[in-house]
């Protein structure tokens, strides 16, 4: 791996120079809004919106105010499920490929090529990133790895290699490589480079949220700017480089978004208790975020000044976040990708933090709520995959078949009658 | 309805003025395009089958149910660039509300908004026009009555009574309908908005295309690479056809401007009615399916069949499978990451497996390739009727959700993603 030593500070201005770097192998990804979620994530109990007959979306003017303050959202989706491979990861792995080739130069890096060990996201990302530089890559991947990743990793690479999927034997499989090719390590969080690379998504989310607060004219001219931004957290490079983006703007804060399930939630607990968790072992859905918090981004996300908080949402809440993210905003996300929502509209702690917040900040300014930056981590998952979270539940043998109707009403192969008779419908 | 004898005439510039209308109304939705569909639509489907070797796709690829047999024979290798229009995430969830906005403005323009509000209007649809026109409605406080067919989807019979219409149910064949709606205009005297068979509605779907064509302009003159190289336009563009209001409606916007217009069906049990209608020199009126293309279980009406049945206008009209318009759900899904509902997938269907089709556009537009729109008309389906599509076999599913590995073992630590 490039020396850490040699890298660029951990700062805002690294994180400009990291883009330039990669702009032109990345994607600018949109960032897209929704008026539906901006009401329902304002509303008293978002879980309503998830019924069989929800409330309109039109407005805000139903919402009631009850007791427990209600925090209102103004919610930027930043859309890196339509990324290079799917996923964020491509703007690390590029970065790091570039800043190897800066320090080392292309011939020798050419000569040893790059390994690393990933579940998917980070491995399609570094076999993409070493293809379009013509270097060799040898990625590690544990054989629970989903099919998909594996196959949307050997469009890139030849070399993909099995281990067992604990860190031991991974790292067996990974110092064998080095030994025998002297390939060197891309890990896929752990290190200035990558994290700097993962944080171009904060600058370009906070340029395209004001190009699009400026054309909306916002009522309050003095509003500029984000919030809050929230991000999913796995080994915590996204987070610590977005949080690095942000670590100038005193106005922004930025939370990350932790699955609960099995431990999950390692960050958020590492957080309360002043010590990082070094072990993590979760089947979460959230396939992309079950490992612990790399040791340096650790140090990053353990300033207050960088990163406000972290909470955690269960499993449940997960799949009800992705439903909405499908159904409403009409783009595919993985379960990964949509926990940072999923904190948003269902973490009791956190609306209750940004609506006393919001209370706070209503001396100077008409209440207007937050404008937050919601990031999409990734896209990388299968129909197979959905149609398992969300089959029909079985109870018990008449269940199974009601269970099947109801799919089949959901398809409008069979009427509310049960008939299947149909002449001339138009859509 | 707006009496059809003071509609604007059905030409390019009538749709500009539509288009100025409803863009209050409505979003001027993205243009999406994708490298991995680009190359897959590219290749010819012979080297796209998993028994061909290692491939793009690593999925079998399905294909006609009329052929022999031997896919190795579809050699077809157009070289295409696509730009998705998504209208899926237009309001609504689909295309229907710019027909919907622009039928009511016109409306309100002809009759007065007064007598429109006192009057409300009507209409029958399984779902999109249904919700379309309820939206249409409350957005000037006009009273809706909506005749939803017992067949129409849960969520879009939800999607409409969510915007205050007074949804009625009838029976889905088209006597029983319009039985319901006879009673409904005598009961309330409500005006009939139809979902497609109207000037008003086929100048507003077309606004999509105004749409389509500037942006990918815009777009190519930023990012030629994304385009076929010199090309700076759009070549074709390619529609799913229901009803016709939506294709009618494309065939009049971009009339006279050089861009070939086709038609996507499905074929599951004549559902390919303009298709077929089309060879024969005739309308086809009765069309009874059900293919999981939920909108485009109707036959061609017969003002956008005027249109779509004149050379100047349609190219032609293709169809596909049921097998293949999932395998193109399947790939916008997990390719494009764009959630659209089956009728939309119908389109990119006929680029990926209509080897007529692949044929004729190698044909026509030879080594140098072509910059083809296409039209994701829709987004309104749910989770579960995409589980429904898309189960598996027990274990396959496992290891697709990453429970399992290779070896069938169920262990996880410090996974990094």
């Amino acid at each position: 791996m490039a020396d850490p030593t040699t890298c660029p500070p951990l700062a805002p201005s690294s994180i400009a120079a990291a883009h330039v770097k990669i702009r032109p192998y990345i994607h600018r990804t949109p960032v897209i809004t929704s008026r539906s979620l901006d009401v329902i994530a304002s509303s008293r109990d978002p879980r309503v919106f998830l019924s069989e007959n929800p409330p309109p979306t039109l407005a805000s003017e139903d919402v009631e105010r009850s007791r427990t303050p209600t925090p209102r959202f103004r919610l930027f989706f930043k859309c890196e499920n339509f990324q290079k491979i799917g996923a964020f990861k491509a703007r690390g792995a590029f970065h790091a490929i570039a800043r190897l080739v800066e320090e080392m130069g292309i011939e020798e890096v050419r000569r040893r090529g790059v390994v690393t060990h990933s579940s998917g996201n980070h491995a399609q990302a570094l076999a993409l990133a070493a293809s379009t530089f013509q270097i060799p890559s040898y990625i590690v991947m544990p054989s629970i790895s989903t099919p998909s990743k594996i196959a949307g990793t050997r469009l890139y690479t030849s070399n993909v290699i099995f281990s067992g999927s604990t860190s031991q034997e991974r790292e067996a499989v990974v110092n064998e490589v080095i030994a025998d090719k002297d390939a060197i390590l891309v890990p896929p969080y752990d290190h200035p480079d990558i994290i700097l690379g993962q944080g171009t998504v904060g600058l370009e989310l906070e340029e395209q949220v004001d190009e699009i607060l400026q054309q909306q004219q916002a009522k309050n001219a003095s509003t500029t700017g984000l919030d809050a931004v929230i991000a999913p957290l796995g080994g915590g490079g996204l987070l610590s480089g977005v949080a690095t983006w942000f670590s100038d703007k005193a106005g922004t804060l930025v939370f990350g978004a932790e699955p609960s399930y099995q431990g999950g939630d390692d960050g958020r607990r590492g957080l309360a208790q002043g010590k990082r968790i070094e072990h993590v072992k979760t089947l979460t859905i959230a396939d992309g975020l079950r490992t612990p918090v790399g040791v340096t981004n650790w140090d990053v996300l353990c300033d207050k000044h960088k990163l406000e908080g972290v909470y955690a949402v269960s499993e449940e809440e997960i799949k009800m976040a992705m439903r909405l993210v499908f159904e409403r905003l009409k783009v595919v996300v993985e379960p990964s990708g949509c926990v940072g929502l999923a904190v948003v509209l269902f973490n009791r702690e956190f609306r209750a933090l940004c609506a006393s917040r919001q209370q706070m900040g209503m001396r100077e300014k008409e209440e207007e709520g937050w404008d937050v930056g919601i990031v999409f981590s990734g896209g990388n998952t299968t129909m197979k995959a959905i149609a398992k979270l969300f089959a029909e539940v079985e109870v018990d043998g008449d269940a199974g078949d009601e269970g099947s109707a109801n799919a089949e009403r959901e398809a409008g192969k069979i009427g509310m009658d049960g008939e299947r008779r149909v002449e001339d419908v138009a859509g | 309805m707006a009496d059809l004898s003071t509609c604007p005439p059905l030409t390019r510039a009538s749709v500009k003025v539509a288009h100025e209308r409803i863009k209050p109304y409505i979003h001027r939705t993205s243009i999406a395009t994708c490298e991995t569909l680009n190359q897959i639509a590219s290749t010819p489907q012979c080297e796209r089958c998993p028994n061909a070797g290692p491939n793009i796709a690593s999925e079998p690829a399905p294909h006609g149910h009329n052929v022999s047999g031997d896919v190795l024979s579809y050699t077809a290798a157009p070289k295409v660039r696509l730009f998705f229009k998504c209208e899926n995430q237009q309001r609504i969830g689909a295309f229907k509300a710019r027909g919907a906005f622009h039928a009511l403005g016109r409306l309100i323009e002809e009759e007065g908004i007064e007598n429109v509000r006192k009057k409300g209007v009507c209409t029958h649809s399984s779902g999109n026009h249904a919700q379309a026109l309820a939206l249409a409605a409350k957005t000037h406080n006009v009273p809706a009555h909506i005749v939803m067919p017992t067949i129409s989807t849960p969520s879009k019979i939800a999607g409409t009574k969510s915007h205050g219409a007074n949804v009625i149910f009838s029976g889905s064949t088209s006597d029983e309908r319009e039985a319901v709606i006879r009673e409904v205009i005598a009961n309330t005297g409500a005006t009939l908005v139809p979902p497609y068979d109207h000037p008003d509605i086929i100048l507003g779907a077309g606004t999509q295309a105004l749409e389509l064509e500037q942006q990918v302009e815009d777009l190519l003159a930023q990012q030629p690479d994304l385009g076929i190289r010199g090309r700076g336009k759009l070549d074709a563009v390619i529609a799913p056809i229901g009803g016709g209001g939506m294709l009618s409606g494309i065939c009049t916007a971009l009339h006279g401007t050089g861009v070939k217009v086709f038609g996507a069906e499905p074929s599951f049990d004549g559902a390919n009615d303009a298709e077929i209608g089309l060879k024969q020199g005739k309308r086809i009126e009765k069309v009874s399916t059900l293919t999981i293309a939920d909108g485009l279980r109707t036959s061609v009406g017969a003002i956008p069949w005027s249109i779509i049945s004149d050379k100047e206008k349609l190219d032609d009209i293709y169809s596909v499978t049921e097998e293949q318009i999932k395998a193109a759900l399947k790939l916008l899904m997990e390719r494009a990451k764009l959630f659209v509902e089956p009728s939309a997938a119908v389109s990119l269907a006929v680029v990926l497996y209509n080897e007529s089709f692949r044929q004729m556009v190698q044909r026509k537009a030879g080594e140098e390739g072509c910059n083809i729109g296409v039209v994701l008309s829709g987004g309104n389906t749910t989770m579960e009727a995409m589980a429904k599509l898309f189960a598996a076999p027990e274990e396959t599913e496992e290891r697709a959700e990453a429970k399992v590995g290779v070896n069938g073992e169920r262990k996880a630590e410090n996974v990094a993603g």
